[in-house]
């Protein structure tokens, strides 16, 4: 199992005219909980359906489990477990049969597991699903997609529409049945906050590529916002990894990744400035909207510093 | 064991945990010998990824302050007078760079930067008069000597 659970590579992925991913590769090893960040609209749901043999790649390589998910769908579906966005289940069933009713489609079904996870998720068995609640209905997808023993779970934007609490003992779900076993997660969301603490590494998707992944804590320690005076900020180089120039009267704020490098030289200058933290969510921010174009032009900042 | 997990933070999820276990043993809030949850159960408890957990276990054992025992479970660690001492030491580094902090607020709000050991003493001396932090102070003295 050293191989890993999904490798993506330089993938394209348009309809008709109009093209969602491009150049997107990530590469996410066994066992690790990995969260894909984005907008609406970002890529993410589409990148999903190519993971799980929906879609036909435009370009590039997709292997999910070490198989080619658009040669191989059924195989790669049986051993994945997925939680869609908008779960669609037949409202007539209930839980028990909506589980006896999946079980032929998976070779490695597990009843008993099923059952387990029903009542440990606390989803009622015998009512009608069109008479579950919101959370109910998310975690009855969650057991559904775990009976079956997969390795990798994929779960699109599971904490949709769910309160803070309900999505609090779903994240709490996840963590205990598959994180602590060992299995990969692929986890997207547009809540950061909820993801931060549940990802080891996460990759923030936008405009249909994917502008920076890492895990979660070399991002905050990689990222960050230093505050200088408008004044000094001519004499310094640009960093090469800007993300962004927030100018307020005679304070810049310069959000900037790979920061230390820069920052060592502001002090090693004697610049004076003020270096912050950030948090998941600033650091998203920064990427999907920051204004690096708003660093000043040159020429009438050295004027202004040498009169 | 009382843990709580800010989201949302500029503070990395390790550290805020790392910091209130590390906390709670040098203030003897957990002793040597107490019992700590498994790092599963304190992962399910926070909501808060395994792995997390486990690698702030892993730097507090490093650290002298817990054991990991193979088999049984993680214990606050007992020879951990010297492991105490180190990290009293770096706490007190941390509380110096709080103190920059605060005289840099000062400065901003106009303190004049000679004026600042006349708020250092009044403040001292407000303290000293709240009795029952004088307690407290004197009883952490004793059992951390």
């Amino acid at each position: 199992m050293s191989r890993a659970a999904i490798v993506v590579h330089g993938l394209r992925q348009g309809y008709g005219k109009q093209t969602v991913l491009e150049d997107v590769s990530l590469e996410i090893p066994p066992g690790q909980t990995f969260a894909l960040l984005g907008r609406n609209g970002a890529g993410k749901t589409t990148l999903i359906r190519t993971l799980l043999g929906l879609l036909q790649p435009s370009g590039g390589s997709v292997e999910v489990l070490g198989l080619n998910p658009w040669i191989r769908p059924l195989e790669v579906r049986g051993r994945v477990g997925y939680l869609a966005e908008d779960q669609a289940m037949y409202g007539w069933m209930t839980a028990d049969e909506m589980a006896r009713f999946l079980a032929p489609f998976y070779p490695t079904w597990d009843a008993h597991l099923a059952g387990k996870l029903l009542d440990r998720f606390g989803v009622p068995r015998r009512v009608r699903i069109k008479h579950l609640s919101k959370g109910h209905n998310i975690r009855l997808g969650l057991a559904l997609a775990l009976a079956h023993r997969s390795e990798l779970v994929i779960l699109d934007d599971p904490a949709i529409g769910l309160d803070p609490i309900t999505r609090k003992q779903f994240n709490r779900d996840v963590i205990e049945h598959i994180q602590a076993e060992g299995r990969t997660v692929f986890y997207s969301s547009h809540l950061l906050y909820e993801v931060e603490a549940v990802a080891d590494a996460v990759a923030i998707l936008d405009r249909g590529r994917v502008v920076r992944a890492g895990y979660t804590e070399d991002l905050q320690r990689e990222v960050k916002r230093v505050v200088l005076s408008a004044e000094t900020l001519a004499l310094c180089r640009r960093p090469a990894k800007l993300l962004d120039v927030n100018r307020k009267a005679e304070r810049v704020a310069v959000t900037l990744d790979e920061s230390a490098r820069w920052i060592a030289e502001l002090s090693s200058g004697g610049v004076e400035h003020v270096v912050e933290d950030l948090s998941l969510d600033d650091i998203f921010e920064a990427f999907v909207i920051g204004r690096a174009d708003l660093w000043p032009d040159q020429s009438p900042y050295r004027k202004a510093a040498v009169a | 064991m009382f843990i709580r997990v800010q989201r949302g933070s500029a503070v990395p999820i390790s550290r805020q945990i790392d910091a209130q276990i590390r906390a709670q043993i040098l203030a003897g809030a957990l002793r040597p010998e107490d019992q700590l949850p498994s790092v599963r159960q304190l992962a399910r408890e926070l909501a808060v990824n395994v792995n997390t957990v486990f690698r702030v276990y892993e730097r507090l054992a490093a650290d002298g302050l817990i054991e990991l025992r193979h088999g049984d479970g993680t214990y606050v660690a007992r020879g951990r007078k010297r492991a105490v001492s180190t990290q009293l030491a770096e706490r007190r580094r941390e509380f110096s760079l709080e103190l920059d902090a605060l005289v840099r607020r000062a400065l901003m709000l106009g303190v004049a930067a000679g004026d600042l050991p006349q708020w250092l003493l009044e403040s001292i001396e407000r303290v000293q008069q709240d009795v029952s932090l004088a307690d407290l102070l004197s009883h952490d003295t004793e059992s951390s000597s």
